[in-house]
């Protein structure tokens, strides 16, 4: 209420013709949606920035090796990495790029910004693990790429989760942005402007984009 | 100093609408999707006539066939992308934003087998959110989209210190906002900290 208060004569001189209450309820919307996303956003914007300036960052993991000895003459990935993961705690994450070869399995053990490339050798049962931990911008890299609700450990899951709120936040806070722009008479001229040429340009590159094949 | 940082704010936003709502969209389909796969059956097969130079190594007549289709927005074939298929016949994949154009080289036959895979709507939205100006040998049009993207990009980040700016200079600032951003914070900092 402070805020509605504090901010009337502005706001009444900003907004004409525009329910007061309406304006309230989205404008804290906007607020509340964007609060909550910020450190999300942040981590988009700045990984964004490393993907596209990859030269600007320095991207090369730290890599240590070492051995395991589980039960020899498994065959099923899914058993080796558990025994694995049981073994050490450290070691956790989704089972994936699973290839079995004559003397036993190569699989990785992955969770953002940290990859296990287990070597197991089916006679002996050592397990060689080579550990690849990204720094800070690779771990924001990979949480970049990281969604859905497909993957296997709840933390991955939850991150799923994350993501699909900030994504649909992130649509509400330009409809919400919108909103509050066009209550603003006196901006309502420019900005038409400056929307049209983003629709305009958006719009017809995607368009040219699409139609262009397969 | 307020009135123009909120008129950046609006201005930016208004100049970067559709890309936030691209983000997000692309945000919702890698959430829907259930796995990381893309299409792999061709909508389409056809045949074009073709003779491959004799003795031409393959990349050469990879770069034959990249010149004889013309496919749009696609790129020439690099070396350690040729691949074969079961059939000993060179397999060339060829990439653009909406999908793959599979062309098999039937030397035999004297022709291209052209299988035409498309991306879902989605798949090609997710894409294109993608595209940034790092790629510097991408066709012009992924290249002016990726200009706008990289503009898009700072703007983000823009926002998020802008709307930061105007909330501490708001006279009042609300406990739920707080709350709020406490709460974002808090669960992506737990959420890192459990991927350490």
């Amino acid at each position: 209420m402070g805020v509605a208060r504090d901010w009337h004569g502005q706001f009444c001189r900003a907004v004409d013709g525009i329910p007061l209450t309406m304006y309230k309820i989205v404008r804290n919307i906007h607020l509340l949606l964007a609060s909550f996303s910020l450190p999300f956003l942040i981590m988009y914007g700045v990984s964004a920035v490393q993907m596209s300036h990859s030269a600007w960052f320095q991207m090369k993991p730290a890599v240590h090796e070492h051995e395991l000895s589980i039960t020899a003459g498994l065959t099923d990935a899914r058993a080796i990495a558990r025994e694995i993961m049981d073994r050490e705690r450290a070691l956790k994450g989704e089972v994936s790029n699973i290839q079995p070869n004559d003397t036993g399995v190569v699989l990785r053990i992955v969770v953002p910004g940290t990859v296990h490339e287990v070597r197991y050798a089916r006679g002996s049962g050592v397990a060689r693990v080579k550990t690849s931990v990204a720094g800070v911008m690779g771990r924001l890299n990979r949480l970049h790429h990281w969604a859905g609700f497909w993957h296997e450990p709840v933390s991955m899951k939850v991150w799923g989760f994350a993501v699909a709120i900030v994504s649909t936040a992130l649509v509400l806070l330009g409809a919400s942005g919108l909103y509050m722009w066009f209550t603003r008479r006196s901006e309502r001229r420019i900005g038409v402007a400056l929307l049209g040429i983003n629709l305009a340009f958006a719009i017809t590159l995607l368009t040219l984009l699409r139609i262009s094949g397969p | 100093m307020r009135n123009l940082v909120l008129k950046l704010h609006i201005y930016a936003g208004l100049l970067t609408f559709a890309q936030l709502m691209l983000y997000g969209i692309a945000g919702l389909v890698v959430s829907s999707q259930t796995a990381v796969e893309r299409p792999k059956v061709p909508h389409t097969i056809r045949y074009v006539p073709f003779t491959a130079a004799p003795s031409a190594p393959d990349k050469q007549v990879a770069d034959d066939v990249y010149r004889t289709l013309q496919l749009p927005l696609t790129r020439p074939m690099p070396g350690w992308f040729l691949r074969r298929t079961p059939e000993n016949d060179l397999l060339l994949d060829f990439y653009n934003i909406n999908g793959i154009w599979r062309v098999v080289v039937l030397e035999r036959e004297h022709r291209l087998r052209i299988e035409e895979i498309r991306n879902g709507l989605g798949t090609f939205l997710g894409d294109a959110h993608a595209a940034t100006t790092g790629d510097d040998e991408a066709p012009s049009l992924v290249r002016a989209w990726a200009f706008y993207n990289e503009f898009a990009m700072w703007c983000l980040l823009a926002f998020c210190a802008s709307g930061l700016y105007l909330w501490l200079t708001a006279q009042a600032r609300s406990w739920w906002a707080w709350a709020s951003l406490a709460t974002g914070t808090v669960s992506f900092a737990a959420l890192w900290m459990a991927f350490r």
